[in-house]
């Protein structure tokens, strides 16, 4: 493979939906094993940027680059099997079966039969779920299954995370487990955070990119941004009309 | 569904079952209701090719009848060529296979959403009812078979044993050998069910999505899974042929599609044995209530299966397992003092 030092880089990535650009022209980059926050208004672009990124929506224009392979317009599973796992805003998962199998699914993609137990046996005592092992992924809260989400992608050990909304639903307690493991995870692999929950955030975060009607707004250090005059203007201008609509 | 088929009971006393009905119906039964349980024999064998997709690939199909017509169509023109029946009928798998994973290849790879799928799957059935109608002419001939249109093709070989084309089933041993066919298939379904494949065609029936983020090939799977539902189908299409020694265009019709989807719902999807208890109470309640001659099968069937999708929306057999499982953990927390649920 090519020689690489950014693990992500899009160049004018573009996302439109008919008359919706919901992703513009973005050129973003990730080094290899950086931890990135990416914050912005509801709207902002940020989900739709994911799945530019894992082919659930093959993008407008622009390219995609993963590990200096060009990845633009592959099949979701192509892309995903060289190494990047996501965990959407709605969780998507095995309803229908335990959460054992539903990470077994996800280990079982690389590994033989038995490292592949293995592997989910300890990603569920990783994550805090192995109590919930045997229940069916279903019946349980949107938190947990945020969490058994979390331990489908950590299971691939995967060299891109990407994480849209872990905390969403979370206990304070569970959303402490989630932080400690973000950070972890982050010291093996690449890791993008996608968060509203500004208490979350400040656990993890270090740089970080913000989006803005589906364009970058600004990049910077955590403590550079929550003091940027302009940032908070686009998150409170976007309360401000949520709240007169 | 997630310990090993090998370690569940339920597996072992189903085919027990199986092989008890194999060997023991014939002592104490007489030879014509020996011959209407064959009906249903093959009846099941159909109705598990589409409990097998629709229950653990989540492919709803409106038009199994294709394949089953097209395995009786293959299977009555081979025998009638060939003579025997033997590759005849591992023809009417392997062609309804091939066919399956052509038109699951168009399907699947061609991203149809689930209502395109049973809207392709129904047209390609009518298609087929049409085109074996129109072949009543002497120039619709393959080799020594004559197709015959809407009049069919009379004179089917009988099945005969592997290698001996005198060697005739009668009605008691084509139950038996149709019997095991039965068996075969749910024991090997079964199988593939437990099996890391079909795990994965539970995940994709559960959330495709997901299954592609984790790096599996929605595509080629669900081709797969259509295909060998296909195959299944055409064996009981050939067994069919066989059983009657007639076919005609009606193996094609929306009725034989939509009888399976009743079967299956009627009796559970997404469990195997709940189509062929489909398949058994169903047929003979039409059965039943047809020689009452007070209503049409048709409109009795409608009516049954209203009546169970509203009374049992999830099916005989899930319904009865559930009442089973509540039962017995009611049971063990009262013995145990509340502590049943590890
Ligand atoms: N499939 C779609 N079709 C049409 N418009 C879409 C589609 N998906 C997203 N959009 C639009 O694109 C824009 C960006 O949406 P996106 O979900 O990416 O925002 P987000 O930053 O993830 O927001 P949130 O924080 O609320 O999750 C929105 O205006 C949304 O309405
Ligand atoms: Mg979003």
């Amino acid at each position: 493979m090519s020689d690489w030092t950014n693990i992500l880089e899009t160049r004018g990535l573009t996302m439109q939906f008919g008359g919706v650009t919901a992703v513009d022209e973005v050129d973003f980059t990730l080094r290899d094993g950086e931890l990135r926050c990416l914050l912005g208004p509801n709207g902002a672009g940020k989900s739709t940027f994911f799945k530019c990124l894992t082919g659930q929506l093959i993008p407008t224009r622009g390219t995609v680059t993963f590990k200096g392979q060009d990845m633009t317009g592959w099949n979701t599973h192509d892309i995903v099997n060289l190494g990047i796992g996501i965990k959407t805003q709605m969780p998507n998962v095995f309803d229908g079966v335990s959460v054992y199998e539903n990470v077994r699914l996800s280990s079982r993609r690389k590994h033989m039969a038995a490292q592949a137990k293995e592997l989910a046996e300890k990603t569920l005592e990783r994550c805090g779920i192995t109590h919930l092992a045997k229940r069916e992924v279903g019946y349980l809260s949107h938190g947990q299954r945020q969490l058994v989400e979390l331990a489908m992608v950590l299971a691939a050990e995967p060299a891109l995370i990407l994480l849209d909304e872990p905390a969403a639903g979370m206990t304070g307690e569970e959303r402490d487990r989630l932080a400690r493991l973000v950070l972890e995870s982050a010291r093996s692999a690449a890791v993008i955070v996608v968060e509203h929950d500004m208490v979350f955030i400040r656990q993890i975060a270090k740089f970080v990119t913000v989006f803005n009607r589906g364009a970058i707004f600004r990049e910077a250090m955590i403590d550079e941004i929550m003091a940027d005059r302009e940032v908070q203007e686009i998150y409170l201008g976007k309360q401000a009309n949520a709240a007169s609509a | 569904m997630e310990k090993s088929v090998l370690r569940d009971p339920g597996f072992y006393v189903m085919v027990a079952i199986g092989l008890a009905a194999m060997l023991i119906l014939p002592v104490v039964l007489d030879m014509f209701t020996i011959m209407q349980i064959t009906q249903y024999v093959v009846l099941a064998v159909f109705a598990l090719s589409l409990g097998y997709i629709w229950g653990f690939g989540g492919i709803l199909s409106f038009g199994q009848a294709a394949f089953f017509g097209l395995g009786a169509y293959t299977f009555a023109v081979a025998a009638i060529n060939i003579g025997e029946t033997t590759i005849p009928l591992i023809l009417a798998f392997a062609i309804p296979c091939l066919f399956g994973a052509a038109l699951g290849y168009f399907i699947f790879y061609g991203r149809l959403s689930d209502v395109y799928l049973g809207v392709v799957t129904m047209v390609v059935t009518l298609l087929f009812w049409k085109l074996a109608n129109h072949t009543a002419g002497p120039e619709y001939a393959i080799g020594a078979a004559r197709l015959g249109g809407f009049n069919g093709i009379p004179s089917i070989p009988v099945m005969n044993i592997p290698g001996e084309p005198e060697a005739m089933l009668d009605p008691v041993q084509m139950f038996q050998v149709f019997m095991g066919f039965l068996i075969v298939v749910y024991i090997v379904l079964r199988l593939l069910i437990a099996s890391d494949f079909g795990r994965v065609s539970i995940g994709i029936r559960e959330n495709e999505t997901r299954a592609s983020l984790l790096g599996y090939d929605v595509r080629r799977h669900k081709l797969v899974v259509f295909a060998i539902g296909s195959g299944i189908a055409g064996l009981a299409g050939a067994m069919w042929a066989t059983y009657q020694a007639f076919i005609d265009p009606n193996a094609f019709s929306m009725e034989m599609s939509a009888k399976a989807l009743v079967w299956v719902m009627a009796g559970g999807v997404g469990t195997l044995v709940g189509p062929i208890i489909g398949v058994i109470l169903l047929q003979w309640l039409t059965l039943k209530l047809g020689t009452m001659e007070l209503l049409n099968s048709l409109a009795v069937l409608g009516a049954i299966m209203m009546v169970l999708v509203l009374a049992l929306p999830k099916g005989i057999v899930p319904t009865l397992r559930k009442l089973i499982v509540d039962g017995w953990t009611l049971a063990r927390r009262k013995k145990t003092g509340g502590k049943a649920d590890e």
